[in-house]
């Protein structure tokens, strides 16, 4: 049966070639995805495992290790325990770089938390430092090389560690470092690593934690699954668009080579029914099909799983290293092991089932329909050849709408790539999109906003005090208050989820993220440790979908806020008029005594990461178009095989390129059109709001594409059905015209 | 136009397939037909007739030889030009209709008026051949509802649609029952008197009978 498989594949060597390089573009796609998504779902765990990373980080004010080891050695479930002293906001400087962000971090224990990549571990001598593996690449720093850390001036590089307890500087606000400690006894402790006995039983030994934590200022506690929980927020959405992407290149694929097999099966009818009548089984029959689709796809799908894992490998290995992660190595086989069997399985399938069903047919019956036959349509069309090619198109109706479908979902998920890219930016550059109605900060006394009010092109001026606080019940779960005196949605208004606006001292407007993880609805009552220690009340007045800090985020009346720390000092935002000239107010505020600063969108902190994240986002959309262009030209390729007889016709009565270049590029544009237009309805209807959900559930965000980006979408799509009309076109006119009438 | 050769081949050949495979089925094929003439070309099955026929309709190219059609110099055309000579000077009848099943009779007679650069009457022209050939009645309807002899007189009307100077014309009755077919040859007849070389493959004696001359293909050569 397999040479009798290779045979007929090697007898329609160029649809094999098509059908070949269709198996290859849809594996390489899954390849790519599933490099990427396993890299990332595992990522951290590998990471953390080979960096025996603490299942507990406290932090606190500086204790001594002595009195604070006596409370710590108590805690029950404790397996092992390790302290560190950090001091942040400090100058580190080597190989041209300087930053005032550096942290250091000194080692009082044996027990690390991190892996040392390169080099080696502190040998407890001082002169020695271990620098992160986040700022030796971004600074290009090698062993052996010197890094001036601060006071201890200059110290020799003797490793690079990964520590997945943060991403990697520059994402991670600081570049850390490590250094032994040459102090003693006397270093004091501020961080505590924690490792457990039973993990899973960690919120036993951190509630017997904050029970002794007496006298430690300032506690907060990290734990293990906590940092893998806002690191998965930020690889989640790559996560989940890379596996729809996977699956729609093979929904694509598979509907694409499931017509097309659909096709040579009604063109091959003939040879079947006499392949019956010779006493062929279906079973045979289908099996031989099967096996001609397995030899096909088997060495096809490897040969593109393979690809598109190693052309992701250098950008996912980097990925995962600005996420302080691992990659995979050898233990990515096993998954794209069982992609290359998904693939396979699905085209053969996809090629075996039309063989099957046409094979269980009587033989007579088989031989009755062995021509194509495509359907009638009925009137005349209006005098246009490309009429007449969306007619031929749209004759294999079911075939018809699977290409349309695959196209739809290929155009909806370009859209949403287009406009998520779009999102990514203005959440990047644009405070509007966090709903933010001020466009600059001064940091200038809540006494002069009169003054900067005045000045021409300011709409609107107000102190906006923020806070860093804790929830009080919930082990200190962090987030933000926000505090304008009198309505703030003037300057600051995320939209309204549940409830109304806070109208006294006494309310608060929460963010669905932090309404979800404390289970707060309006009036709610929610108690807050404020930074200088008193704890403040609120009732809760609405839930806002907020997308700053997560939604770990609250609005308030700043008078709480100043009770507890009357030193606290505002900014002043500052809302412009439409059209006012910012550089001319920018003067202007200058000139009252304080630089004013752009207001930050969501994370200006990650602006970086946002541009790099966007510019992927393009490029996936870019290989969803030639999956689309793929799947075009196999449908206009499956048209013109099937309809050759009419389009030599066409040539006999003299229609030259032209003609045929009309007819075949109505066909590709009665598929590209509706399954444009279906498939930005899809992204405003069903992709954008899951992605949303999906992506950031306690905000709003605004997934939906501009006009400029539909049009970019249809244009596309309609150039691309050019480009395969261009391509298929080509074929057809090699090919003499006799053949085509014999075959008519 | 009688008396003018329109249709002009000297030593055509032509070969099929390769090395100890290949098959010469035209070999010093020489031709000549007037305007107004029809030609019949006999043969047995597999003799070249057909061949004969697209090469001079410009479907295929010879391997040597020269053809020259309605003034045209068929074997050195490019595609272009081969494109406009089956546009303008040329028409075929096949066999097997080749009516397009998604179109109504009329509108495959109109089909080839509507390639670019076809004649400028060639709507008005189909509308008067359907008419003429007392396919008004039927004019709206699908191939799948037509008998065979009203498929091949819609097929003739097409093949005439933008008035060519030669008709050419494989195996036209082969699908046919006798009176269809005698209609059909009646038709071509006609053609000729219009003016045109008609050249008609097939392998019907009583076909060859409504021809002013008969040719026999055999080894290669008219005979």
């Amino acid at each position: 049966m397999i040479a009798l498989a290779l045979a007929g594949l090697r007898a329609r060597r160029s649809r094999t070639l098509l059908a070949a390089l269709g198996v290859l573009a849809a594996s390489l796609v899954v390849g790519t995805g599933v490099s990427v998504g396993y890299a990332l779902a595992t990522g951290f765990e590998r990471a953390a495992e080979q960096a025996d990373l603490p299942d507990i980080v406290a932090r606190f004010d500086d204790t001594g290790t002595e009195p604070l080891d006596e409370r710590v050695r108590a805690l029950p479930n404790l397996a092992a325990r390790s302290y560190r002293f950090e001091r942040t906001n400090i100058p580190l400087t080597a190989n041209g770089h300087h930053t005032h962000q550096g942290a250091f971090h000194v080692l009082l224990g044996d027990r690390r938390g991190y892996l040392v990549a390169e080099g080696r571990d502190l040998s407890g001598r001082p002169g020695e430092v271990v620098a992160e593996q986040g700022l030796a690449r971004e600074w290009g720093l090698r062993v052996g090389d010197t890094i001036d850390v601060g006071r201890a001036g200059a110290l020799r590089l003797v490793g690079i560690a990964v520590s997945p307890d943060n991403v990697a500087y520059p994402l991670a606000r600081a570049a850390r470092v490590y250094l032994p400690d040459v102090y003693g006894a006397d270093t004091p402790a501020n961080l505590a690593l924690l490792w457990l006995n039973d993990p899973t039983k960690a919120d036993v030994t951190l509630t017997q934690a904050r029970s002794v934590s007496f006298g430690l200022g300032r506690l907060e506690f990290v734990t293990r699954d906590g940092v893998k929980v806002l690191l998965g927020q930020a690889a989640g959405i790559v996560i989940s668009l890379l596996v729809a992407f996977s699956l729609v290149a093979l929904v694509a694929a598979g509907t694409m080579l499931a017509a097309g097999a659909h096709a040579d099966v009604q063109r091959r009818l003939a040879a079947l029914g006499v392949q019956r009548a010779l006493g062929f089984s279906p079973a045979r029959i289908a099996g031989l099909q099967a096996t001609e689709a397995a030899l096909l796809s088997l060495p096809a799908a490897a040969a593109g799983i393979a690809i598109g894992a190693l052309v992701v490998a250098g950008p996912s290995a980097a990925l995962l290293a600005s996420l302080n992660e691992r990659p995979p190595g050898w233990a990515l086989l096993g998954p794209l092991a069982l992609a290359l069997a998904a693939v396979t399985v699905i085209v053969v399938a996809a090629a075996t089932w039309p063989a099957w069903r046409a094979a269980r047919r009587p033989p007579a019956a088989i031989l009755r329909g062995g021509d194509v036959d495509p359907r009638s349509g009925g009137r005349a069309p209006g005098g246009s050849f490309a009429v007449l090619g969306a007619r031929f198109a749209t004759a294999a109706r079911a075939r018809w709408a699977a290409t349309v479908a695959t196209i739809a979902v290929c155009a909806g998920v370009v859209t949403l790539m287009l406009a998520l890219a779009s999102l990514l930016e203005r959440l990047r550059d644009d405070p509007g999109t966090v709903g933010k109605r001020y466009q600059l900060t001064v940091p200038l006394d809540a006494s002069l906003a009169g003054r900067v009010d005045d000045v021409p092109g300011v709409a609107g001026v107000a102190p906006r005090y923020t806070a860093d606080a804790a929830d009080s019940y919930r082990l200190g779960e962090p987030l933000r208050l926000v505090a304008f005196p009198g309505d703030h949605t003037r300057l600051e208004a995320p939209p309204l989820a549940a409830g109304r606006r806070l109208s006294g001292p006494g309310e608060i407007e929460v963010g669905l993220g932090l309404a979800d993880a404390l289970g707060l609805r309006p009036g709610s009552t929610f108690a807050v440790q404020l930074p200088g220690g008193t704890e403040a009340r609120f009732r809760v007045a609405g839930v806002v979908r907020a997308l700053e800090n997560d939604g770990r985020i609250g609005w308030v009346r700043p008078t709480r806020l100043l009770d507890d720390d009357p030193d606290l000092r505002p900014s002043l935002a500052v809302r412009l008029e439409g059209g006012a000239d910012r550089d001319a107010v920018t003067r202007e505020l200058v000139a009252l005594g304080a630089p004013p600063q752009s207001a930050s969108a969501a994370t200006t902190r990650n602006a970086q990461f946002l541009g790099v994240l966007a510019s992927v986002l393009r490029g996936v959309g870019l290989a969803v178009g030639l999956v689309c262009l793929y799947a075009l030209v196999q449908a206009l390729a499956v048209t013109a095989r099937e309809r050759r007889g009419a389009v030599a016709l066409l040539r006999a009565c003299g229609g030259d390129a032209g003609t045929v270049a009309r007819v075949l590029l109505g066909a590709a544009t009665a598929v590209a059109l509706p399954g444009a237009v279906l498939g930005v309805v899809l992204e405003l209807t069903v992709m954008g709001p899951v992605v949303a959900h999906l992506a950031a559930g306690f905000a709003s965000l605004p997934i939906a594409p501009g006009p400029g980006q539909v049009v970019l979408v249809v244009a596309g799509l309609l150039a691309l059905a050019a480009v395969a009309t261009a391509l298929v076109a080509r074929r057809v006119l090699r090919e003499p015209v006799v053949v085509g009438l014999r075959e008519g | 136009m009688n008396g003018v050769a329109t249709v002009t081949v000297r030593g055509l050949v032509k070969t099929f397939g390769e090395g100890r495979a290949a098959r010469r089925v035209l070999d010093g094929t020489d031709l000549t037909v007037q305007a107004g003439e029809v030609v019949a070309i006999l043969g047995r099955s597999g003799s070249g007739k057909s061949t004969l026929l697209h090469l001079l309709g410009g479907l295929d190219r010879a391997d040597a030889g020269t053809i020259e059609v309605a003034g045209m110099d068929v074997s050195g055309a490019d595609e272009r030009q081969l494109s406009a000579l089956r546009r303008r000077r040329v028409g075929f009848v096949f066999q097997f209709f080749h009516l397009l099943p998604e179109l109504t009779g009329e509108a495959n007679v109109l089909l080839a008026g509507r390639v670019r650069g076809a004649h400028p009457d060639a709507a008005a022209r189909g509308r008067e051949l359907i008419d003429g050939l007392g396919l008004r009645p039927v004019a709206e309807s699908l191939p799948s509802r037509l008998s065979g002899g009203e498929q091949q007189r819609f097929a003739i009307a097409r093949a005439l649609v933008n008035d060519p100077a030669v008709l050419l014309a494989d195996e036209p009755t082969g699908n046919l029952d006798v009176e269809a077919g005698a209609e059909v040859l009646r038709l071509l007849r006609a053609g000729a008197a219009g003016g045109r070389a008609v050249v008609l493959v097939t392998h019907e004696r009583a076909a060859a009978e409504a021809a002013d001359r008969v040719l026999t293909l055999h080894e290669g050569r008219l005979v």
